[in-house]
């Protein structure tokens, strides 16, 4: 069978016609006037529809998985996410009553979910990095814990990027503060791809 | 067990958070920082077509489930190797196709070449009691009486309707081998189903 598998050569029909073209040919409908007329061609043909027909069949069989696999695969995911989750992985989140923190990809989801929810802008990478800053939220100015947000968006084409990213700027530096609770200190937006709407 | 559909599901329903419209490649994203509920999303959207792929490399059901969780998890914990120079499908049928064909073949390992052709006999119970097509059924025997490789192949090109290039890096033969494969599993197939003629 190994020696089998290494032959990689089909061999020509005795008309000296490639077998696997004239095959799909056949199937495809484009034989052509030799294909057509030739005995040996017409063989191969005669295979290939015998068994196109039922392959066909198979084809159209639809099977789906239970929702037993797709369930167990989530379960799994999410105990080695949190199992996982490392010290640097929270993000401390400004809290006069204690210490609080935020795991990073819950943050990261808040903040996506703001651009997504604008006219033809969708997030796709969102990193916050924590960083040790003076911060200013409103007219209060303090030292603490700031976060720096690198997001990359795909915006719909045709929008006018200069005002939407501008617009995200302004977005993720409000959900930082009001949503989280966390000074944004700087945000880089990137805009990584453009899509049609059809 | 599984359930049998001949028409295309309908889209799984979104999360609240999740607009509908999320590409492949910003979901890949998404899940590589974290996010389960992207990785929910896109393996949601691609599972029913590696389940097809998986049950038909392996002929029954609870091999082919117990391969796509395997895959799936493996998905998860490899997506930073991912890099998005392939689609995410072609990357994820790779994982299910590699999967199936180490389970065959630690199959054939320990269980011996006897219990293996009688299994690959009966490859599925629910879908042989109610087979009333005998070439379907007849096809589907032979199908798992290929070699690994070939009936790979031919079930990505054949019953996935891939292209020989896409095959070529899901199975890491190169077009003149997948092309080379495909056609000898369609010989030995037409030879089976020509008594069915």
């Amino acid at each position: 069978m190994e020696v089998e598998e290494e032959l990689t050569q089909i061999e020509p029909l005795a008309c000296g016609r490639d077998a696997a073209d004239v095959w799909d040919h056949a199937v495809a409908g484009t034989l052509d006037e030799h294909e057509r007329t030739c005995p040996h061609c017409r063989a191969a043909a005669a295979d290939a529809a015998g068994l196109d027909g039922v392959v066909h069949r198979l084809a159209a069989e639809r099977p789906i998985p239970p929702p037993t696999v797709l369930d167990a695969v989530l379960v799994s995911v999410r105990d080695a996410v949190a199992a996982e989750l490392r010290p640097q992985d929270l993000v401390p989140l400004d809290s006069p009553e204690g210490p609080a923190r935020l795991a990073r990809p819950a943050a990261a989801r808040v903040l996506r979910h703001v651009v997504d929810r604008m006219d033809g802008m969708r997030a796709r990478s969102c990193r916050i990095e924590t960083e040790l800053a003076k911060s200013t939220i409103g007219t209060a100015t303090a030292d603490g814990f700031g976060v720096s947000v690198a997001i990359t968006v795909t915006a719909r084409f045709g929008v006018d990027l200069a005002s939407v990213t501008a617009r995200v700027r302004q977005m993720v530096v409000a959900a930082g503060e009001q949503a989280l609770g966390v000074p944004v200190t700087r945000v880089d937006i990137t805009v990584e791809d453009l899509w049609d709407e059809s | 067990m599984h359930a049998v559909r001949t028409d295309d599901p309908p889209p799984a329903p979104a999360g609240p958070e999740m607009p509908p419209e999320l590409d492949d490649t910003t979901l890949v994203v998404r899940a590589r920082e974290g996010d389960v509920r992207a990785f929910s999303e896109l393996t949601g959207r691609h599972q029913d077509a590696l389940y097809r792929l998986a049950l038909r490399l392996v002929g029954n059901a609870e091999d082919a489930q117990d391969a796509l969780q395997d895959s799936l998890l493996d998905a998860w914990r490899r997506l930073d190797r991912f890099r998005g120079d392939a689609a995410f499908t072609t990357w994820a049928y790779r994982i299910v196709t590699n999967r199936c064909l180490d389970l065959l073949r630690r199959r054939r390992e320990t269980v011996g070449i006897e219990a293996v052709s009688e299994r690959l006999a009966a490859p599925d119970a629910p879908e042989r009691t109610a087979e009333v097509d005998a070439g379907l059924a007849a096809l589907r025997v032979a199908l798992q009486g290929l070699p690994d490789e070939q009936r790979a192949c031919f079930v990505l090109r054949e019953l996935e309707g891939l292209g020989y290039a896409e095959i070529g890096e899901i199975t890491g033969a190169s077009e003149t081998a997948v092309r080379g494969r495909i056609h000898r599993a369609r010989q030995t197939l037409a030879g089976v189903m020509r008594s069915w003629r």
